[in-house]
């Protein structure tokens, strides 16, 4: 994944870090500025739908910013937001599931009508068709993500799209390094299954890769 | 080689997080081993597959938290927004019940709760109950049975008289039109009766002939398309009968020649096998 100007922002940020925990409402929206994104993206895989993760990420950066005070450790800012929002998507999926079904049909019918994949990342295809595919593409696997256990996604997403290293995510989840990569290893497996099952293959995927 | 990474080395692998001598093994490993090869590739090529997920772009809302450092008074407490609630109700009930002069009352089992002075309710007239025993009861009821009688009576005789008032006048009025009519039929003269049965009298007769000479006619046809019909079924059965004959005649015929023929043929074979004895014999000698 290559290294835009806010990851490294996002990695030199200690000052800023430093600044908001003092108390620098100034340095803590910008602070909200620079992880917003991310934390909105990992709650979007999660639940695969909008509102539920833009109401995780606000919760996040609202808790993140009364509870910065207490971060005792800055190298571990990481780490913690996504503690932080780890709890809130959990605490919104118990929800949800106990106040509705979220019913996949429709949430999927409703992202593919509301917002076209290749509108907001078309940066890399020029090509109609190809870009078609890569949305069509994109969206497979959100499903396949969203078939998988709650705890096997959020280390799938949290390794694979958000970069984190497996000694943090241990840290975030509070298990170890090796429960970690055994439910990664078992997460991957299984996208490798339903992959399968939805007749993704090695051969069907030729061109994607 | 009796080393097989564990499934976190393979993974730490897997993501570039594993360094120095297990790093080694692993390569060394997937080197050695076709079947893990491939397992690492199946997995790259996941990895490469999940990439192609992209982020959605989104806009930071601005975020507003409000200041936990901020000295709470007592009269922002939540205790005495209760109280101060409560009793700011209390109030609005008391000024409302100034004005509109709610009165709250209880008496005996009676709750009453009026706007205003309450108004005495008009006393009924009390009905003397206490002297009365079970004669004047029976009296009473006596009293009231007699009279609703001599009113039924009365009822009873009126309806009788109407009823009979009705018969009456409907009577008057029957037998009074049933006279007129009777008048009229007497009135009517001998001449016209006999003119009457007269013109009955010809019409029968015109239409007891029209009648015949229709049943005549439709008769004639009958019989007429009758014979018509006997002749050609006479015709059809006489044109069989000829054809029948002639098929005998034919296949007769036909008979016979076959029979010419075959005679014929015994005869032949007959002169043939009788002939040839006499050769056979020859040739011996």
């Amino acid at each position: 994944m290559a290294e835009t100007l806010v990851d490294i922002a996002m990695m030199h940020s200690d000052t800023l870090i430093t600044r908001a925990k003092q108390g620098d409402q100034n340095a803590q929206g910008k602070l909200v500025q620079l992880w917003y994104k991310r934390i909105y993206n990992f709650s979007y895989k999660f639940f695969l739908d909008h509102d539920l993760a833009m109401e995780a990420t606000q919760k996040t950066f609202i808790s993140m910013c009364r509870s910065l005070a207490g971060l005792q450790d800055v190298a571990r800012f990481k780490s913690w937001l996504y503690k932080i929002a780890v709890n809130y998507c959990r605490e919104e999926a118990r929800r949800r599931k106990g106040s509705r079904a979220l019913s996949f049909d429709i949430v999927w019918n409703k992202e593919a009508e509301d917002s076209p994949q290749w509108e907001g990342s078309g940066h890399r295809h020029h090509n109609p068709e190809s870009q078609y595919h890569q949305s069509e593409l994109s969206e497979i696997l959100q499903e396949a993500l969203l078939e998988l256990s709650e705890e096997q996604r959020e280390v799938v997403i949290m390794k694979e799209y958000e970069g984190l290293k497996f000694r943090e995510i241990a840290e975030v989840l509070n298990i170890s390094e090796n429960t970690v990569k055994s439910r990664m290893y078992y997460g991957l497996d299984g996208l490798k299954k339903i992959l399968e099952k939805k007749n993704l293959t090695k051969d069907t995927l030729g061109y994607e890769l | 080689m009796s080393y097989k990474p564990q499934e976190h080395d393979w993974l730490s692998y897997l993501y570039g997080e594993l360094e120095g001598v297990e790093r080694e093994k692993v390569e060394q490993y997937l080197l050695t081993n076709a079947a893990a090869r491939e397992e690492y590739e199946s997995f790259k090529r996941l990895r490469g597959v999940m990439s192609s997920v992209s982020d959605k772009e989104v806009i930071a809302p601005p975020i507003f938290v409000g200041d936990n450092s901020r000295q709470v008074y007592f009269w922002q407490s939540s205790v005495f927004k209760t109280v101060m609630s409560i009793a700011a109700t209390l109030l609005l009930l008391m000024i409302v019940g100034r004005l509109t002069d709610i009165r709250v009352s209880t008496a005996g089992n009676q709750f009453t709760l009026s706007f205003g002075e309450p108004t005495k309710p008009q006393r009924e007239v009390p009905v003397q109950v206490a002297s009365i025993n079970a004669e004047d009861v029976q009296k009473m009821i006596n009293t009231s049975l007699q009279q609703n009688n001599a009113a039924m009576q009365t009822s009873w005789n009126a309806s009788q008289e109407k009823l009979d008032a009705s018969i009456r006048h409907n009577l008057a009025t029957n037998s009074g039109k049933i006279d007129r009519l009777v008048r009229e039929a007497s009135t009517a003269s001998q001449d016209q009766i006999r003119s009457y049965v007269t013109s009955l009298q010809t019409e029968n007769v015109a239409m007891v002939k029209n009648y015949f000479e229709l049943t005549n006619s439709e008769q004639k046809e009958y019989i007429e398309n009758l014979l018509v019909d006997f002749a050609k079924y006479l015709k059809q059965q006489r044109n069989d009968d000829l054809q029948l004959v002639e098929t005998r005649l034919n296949s007769l015929e036909q008979n016979t020649s076959v029979f010419k023929e075959e005679t014929q043929q015994i005869l032949s074979s007959i002169i043939t096998t009788v002939g040839a004895p006499v050769q056979t014999k020859e040739t011996k000698y």
